[in-house]
């Protein structure tokens, strides 16, 4: 019976343990998945015209004459789309109406001015003229029917008043026509819902299909609309549907469900001439916007504007490149000659104990205090003042000094004994065996060790802080002293699109994108670090 | 009785026709390159060594004169204040308070969460890859734990703040996502790799010997390993452990991006769902805005300095266990 | 042959490497100065060898790792052109004895020297040797075979480049030759560039001996040279060191008793550090003068 009890005991334990182990590669798992995958939709998705567009006059991309074909033919389809919403607009949004009833007016005034007309039959005419107006205006203002007609009727006296052919007058009658045909299909009784309602889904165009023809936006974030096929479903999904509060069963709480805007029941443009838009636009979605699959490249190479709304990360990969060679010709040779010479120069003294404790400390420093340290030595006394490039990148130089030393040291010491005889037995001097047997030996872990640490120092954040990364800036001039200048970093730059950059937050996919681009980055750096350690391991065994 | 120059002259014969004397020349060069490069090599050695204290240096140098502004007699109030005061308001222009023991703590209560998580985790993912995983598995977990260190702690922070803290937000409810518990499981998941490759390095240098004999005294598996393998391991888990607390207590960006920023002490204590603000999450936050030579940039490298010798106090412990270690290792 | 003369300054400029070798203002005087106590009395064979016959000469010579004994107070002299075993239980000092011939030992920290052990005249634990010319022309085949990760050419042209042999003609022939004389070549002479771990332990360890040969040394020092290989490979090995006898000064540390026997003009048993001691082979094994050298022989212990 006990034996069974710690066989039980036995069993749970290695279950426990295996549990850990799955744990932590779940834990791995659950975050690479997603980090990976969303940021892999900043590279792979369905571009549309607009993202066409973008390329086009941001970064000079594309042929200039298939994009306008292109472009022409989507305005073509989007016409239709316009021409419902103006149309079903200007019945709610009056205010156009009676502004352009009021430049009528005034153009009357100056027609009349311009003919030269008497004073007296001038006066008649404007106040003929000002009637309509006003008539006009009435309706516009007015949500009952009957009174609306009323004043339309009035106005449409004057049409057959062959005086006033060809004058802006003439057009006052002619808005007036039209206006009876939005009156008979609008409930002007909703007319302020519909205006509040109207805003939203104008907005929704707006992001779908940017500024209409002929507007210019001074941002060129609000020159595009929906560059990819997941903004555009999202936008597309957000001006389908709206979001109303309904009574589930009679006397129970309200709760909150999706209507499509048409719908003929609930939706808020049930009825109206509005009402076939939408379906519209989702028939229409795939020729006004064109969705085509792109391997978006660029987007390790391109630089973005504005801050991270558009464009890729292009700089930022510079930068980090930039900050971990520099780094490494600092670091490399002397982590390599020093471990070198703790391996086969020093013996076992005191000096060379206060040497590894040292180089132990250095490794245990937080890479906060390496910030800290890097602003206050580097920046301060190296380089002038300056934050920039060489301060930042000496600061991790420090940082990844002790992972070299460690390394290469444990690469040297693994070199077999019998070679350094061998050589010294045929006659080769201390350094001269190093050189040509035990380095070469020793290359593939130092080369390891090497690459592990160019990944540390990619991925580190801390250390540059302070030291010489920006969020924002201008890519390094390379004409003149880059290395006296600050740079960006994908490191710094994931934080900054997480907490700093709201225009970031806007597209999460660059977000992610940037992220992933780090991530991919540490990872093939250790993918060749582990296939280097196995050739490695193979080439000793003599294959 | 042979005199040795008579019998060079006849060896001679022997025909080494390479001189085995150095000659004047030789001599001379061989000393001198010898001289000069192995001196070239120990400054170069000898770089780590100034590293370290050119980093002692310049941080303490930045800290004392948030010290020692108002001389001595004021020394000892800043110093009580910055250690024992609970409020840390050092931008407020009439009365700037310094009190930086809500941090010190938030730092050690993120760190020993973590830890909470990490060290079991940890020990039983090593026990399980030294004595349990058949040799294939370990050869899968090996790169797994790896890539486990190698992802940069900023990507690790962006997956707290865009991906853990809405969950914890939606589906735990909690008011504010970024907290003491995500900031912690996040930093538990960096520390694991650090503790298991020690741990198991550990375990693994015990030797089989030690463990054939538990076996063949009849003990179970858990049993060996519990009564046997972590006792005469502990020196060396004990290093394990004392590396992860180092690593989560010395991380920035993790600490910085998930644990939200609020220089408050949870309360209730226990509450893990409460914004937290860290000693490196304090410098890193504040040191872009605040103005160079002003009290806050000050004190900021004081409480560098409280995190550099936290960290050097540790290392040093490690260190000790470690040294213990090899030496219980090769007495057996 | 190749030409020594061409190559003297490229062999100067070797010692200007990261070498140990201090100036020593006396090295000279010191030298001359040394005097060879006594002709190792009791331990000399007793053919003896003639001053102008020993190339190594041993007088007192101890060593020491830190403060454990190596060996202690050996005097021994080994003749030109013969191969001599060294023989005696595990630990007794014989490979740090071998060891000691072309300094190798100095690879392992805190070692020290006392006495004199003198190679082609020179005192080689003076601080006048020139070590690389020594350790060139003191070749040593070591336990196991230990071929540097690189091509069978190039294992065999180190030495040569290292001496300044540049030239493509000159390298070909002394690799044709050495590997000849290793008897090795017609196993690899289709296929120079392969990497010589590709090679059997056997094959490896006559590559060693070849590619020792290639410095053009006087004497080899063979440690265990067949301890790691099996008995095939081990009597390859055996041919090869009587082919080399004569041309070369062959000292050879062995376990394998019969293997002694079979191989070495002389024989010295080395136990617990001491000479104990050192004659013809055959005298040796058939009617040692030595208690130990019996029981050890015979296998009472050891």
């Amino acid at each position: 019976m006990r034996i069974q009890i710690r066989q039980t005991w036995n069993h749970l334990f290695t279950v426990f343990s295996s549990m850990s182990v799955v744990l932590m590669v779940a834990a791995l798992l659950l975050f690479l998945v997603p980090m990976l995958g969303k940021g892999m939709s900043a590279v792979f998705f369905r571009g549309t015209v607009e993202f066409r567009k973008m390329q086009h006059d941001l970064y000079g991309l594309g042929s200039e004459s298939t994009l306008q074909k292109e472009i022409a033919a989507t305005q073509a389809a989007r016409d239709d789309i316009y021409a419902i919403f103006d149309r079903f607009s200007r019945g709610i949004d009056t205010d156009l109406l009676a502004g352009e009833a009021k430049r009528l007016y005034r153009d009357h005034g100056d027609e009349l001015r311009y003919q030269n007309v008497p004073k007296d039959e001038y006066t008649a005419l404007r106040k003929q003229a000002k009637g309509i107006r006003n008539h006009l205006m009435d309706a516009f203002e007015s949500v009952d029917k009957a009174e609306i007609f009323e004043h339309l009727d009035a106005v449409e006296a004057f049409k057959s008043d062959a005086s006033l052919k060809g004058t802006s007058v003439e057009k006052l009658i002619a808005m007036a026509a039209d206006y009876r045909n939005i009156a008979e299909t609008v409930d002007f009784s909703k007319r302020a819902d519909y205006a509040e309602e109207l805003d939203a889904v104008e907005e929704e165009l707006f992001r779908l299909f940017g500024p209409r023809p002929g507007v210019e936006r001074a941002l060129a974030m609000e020159s595009y609309g929906a560059t990819r096929w997941d903004v555009v479903q999202k936008h597309l999904h957000q001006l389908v549907w709206q979001e109303s509060w309904v009574l589930s069963e009679d006397g129970q709480q309200m709760v909150q469900k999706q209507v499509r805007r048409d719908d003929p029941k609930e939706g808020s443009f049930a009825g109206t001439q509005l009402a076939p838009m939408f379906a519209l636009v989702e028939e229409t979605v795939s020729e006004t916007l064109r969705p085509r699959r792109t391997f978006y490249w660029r987007y390790f190479v391109q630089d973005s504007t504005p801050g991270h709304y558009f464009g890729g990360v292009g700089p930022e990969i510079l930068g980090t490149l930039l900050l971990t060679v520099l780094a490494m010709c600092f670091a490399v040779p002397l982590g390599v000659i020093s471990a070198a010479y703790l391996v086969e120069y020093a013996g076992e003294n005191w000096v060379i104990k206060i040497i590894r404790v040292c180089i132990n400390t250095l490794a245990g420093v937080p890479s906060i205090v390496y910030g800290l340290f890097g602003l206050a030595f580097f920046v301060e006394y190296v380089t002038a003042k300056q934050k920039c490039i060489t301060s930042a990148s000496m600061t991790l130089a420090l940082l990844v000094l002790p992972v070299i030393i460690r390394a290469s040291e444990e690469a040297i010491r693994a070199v077999p004994r019998t070679y350094r005889e061998a050589a010294m037995g045929l006659g080769a001097g201390k350094f001269r065996t190093f050189a040509t047997v035990t380095l070469p030996a020793a290359g593939p872990g130092i080369l390891t060790g090497i690459i592990l640490s160019l990944s540390r120092a990619a991925g580190e954040t801390a250390p540059i802080l302070f030291a010489g990364a920006v969020a924002l800036g201008p890519i390094p001039d390379f004409a003149g002293k880059w290395w006296f200048q600050p740079t960006r970093a994908l490191s710094y730059g994931c934080h900054d699109i997480t907490v700093g950059d709201k225009l970031a937050m806007m597209v999460p996919h660059n977000q992610y994108g940037m992220v992933m681009t780090l991530i991919l980055l540490v990872l093939c750096l250790n993918i060749v670090a582990i296939v280097i350690r196995s050739r490695m391991s193979k080439k000793l065994r003599g294959y | 009785m042979a005199n040795i120059t008579a019998d060079k002259e006849k060896t001679a014969a022997a025909g080494f026709n390479r001189p085995l004397r150095l000659t004047v020349t030789e001599d001379l060069r061989g000393f001198i390159a010898v001289k000069v490069g192995h001196s070239l090599l120990f400054l170069t050695t000898f770089v780590s060594v100034v590293a370290v204290f050119l980093i002692f240096f310049f941080v303490i140098k930045e800290a004392i004169p948030f010290l020692f502004k108002g001389g001595l007699s004021e020394f000892w109030a800043r110093m009580s204040e910055f250690s024992t005061s609970l409020n840390w308001y050092p931008h407020n222009e009439e009365h700037p308070e310094f009190g930086a023991l809500t941090i010190f703590v938030a730092s050690l209560y993120v760190t020993v969460c973590s830890l909470l998580i990490a060290v079991p985790v940890g020990l039983l993912a090593a026990i399980f890859l030294s004595d349990i995983a058949p040799f294939g598995l370990r050869q899968v977990c090996k790169p797994v734990i790896e890539i486990l260190a190698a992802i940069p702690s900023v990507a690790y922070g962006v997956f707290a703040v865009m991906v853990v803290a809405p969950w914890m937000q939606n589906k735990l409810g909690f008011s504010t996502g970024t907290n003491v518990l995500n900031a912690s499981l996040i930093l538990s998941l960096m520390a694991l790799p650090t503790i298991i490759s020690v741990a198991e390095d550990a375990l693994s240098a015990i030797g089989r010997e030690i463990r054939e004999a538990s076996y063949g005294l009849g003990a179970t598996r858990a049993e060996t390993m519990i009564k046997v393998v972590l006792p005469a391991a502990h020196s060396g888990i004990i290093a394990a452990v004392i590396l992860g607390m180092m690593r989560a207590i010395g991380e920035t960006m993790v600490v910085w991006m998930a644990s939200g920023q609020s220089a408050q002490i949870p309360s209730p204590w226990w509450d893990l769902s409460q914004s937290v603000r860290t000693m490196t999450g304090t410098i890193a936050q504040e040191m872009g805005e605040v103005a160079k030579d002003t009290d806050p940039y000050y004190v900021l490298f004081a409480i560098g300095v409280v995190l550099l010798i936290f960290t050097f106090i540790l290392n040093m412990i490690s260190e000790f266990f470690m040294s213990r270690f090899k030496k219980t290792v090769r007495g057996h | 042959m190749f030409e020594v003369s061409e190559i003297t300054e490229k062999t100067k400029s070797e010692s200007l490497t990261m070498e140990s070798i201090p100036i020593s203002k006396q090295s000279e005087a010191t030298a001359g100065k040394i005097k060879l106590d006594g002709p190792a009395s009791a331990s000399q064979p007793e053919t003896p060898i003639t001053p102008e016959r020993a190339i190594i000469q041993s007088r007192d010579f101890s060593f020491f790792y830190g403060s454990k004994m190596g060996v202690e107070k050996i005097n021994m002299d080994i003749e030109i052109g013969s191969v001599t075993a060294i023989i005696g239980p595990s630990g007794c000092g014989k490979s740090t004895f071998l060891r000691s011939i072309n300094r190798m030992n100095d690879l392992i920290p805190q070692t020290r020297a006392e006495g004199v052990l003198s190679v082609g005249g020179q005192d080689i634990y003076d601080k006048s040797t020139n070590l690389v010319n020594l350790r060139q022309q003191v070749g040593m085949v070591f336990q196991r075979p230990n071929p540097f990760a690189k091509s069978i050419y190039d294992n065999i042209t180190y030495g040569p480049k290292l001496q300044g042999i540049r030239s493509k003609a000159k390298l070909d022939e002394i690799v044709e030759r050495c590997l000849k004389a290793g008897a090795i070549w017609d196993e690899v002479k289709d296929d120079l560039q392969k990497s010589a771990l590709a090679l059997s332990g056997g094959q490896q360890q006559r590559l060693c001996i070849a590619r020792t040969l290639a410095t053009m040394p006087k004497v080899i020092l063979m440690d265990e040279p067949c301890s790691a290989l099996d008995p095939l490979a081990t009597a390859r090995i055996e041919d090869l060191i009587a082919e080399l006898k004569g041309t070369y000064t062959i000292v050879i540390v062995t376990h394998n008793m019969q293997q002694a026997a079979r191989v070495s003009d002389r024989t010295a048993f080395f136990c617990l550090g001491k000479l104990v001691e050192y004659g013809m082979t055959d005298k040796l094994f058939t009617n040692p003068r030595e208690q130990a050298t019996e029981d050890y022989i015979t296998g009472r212990f050891g």
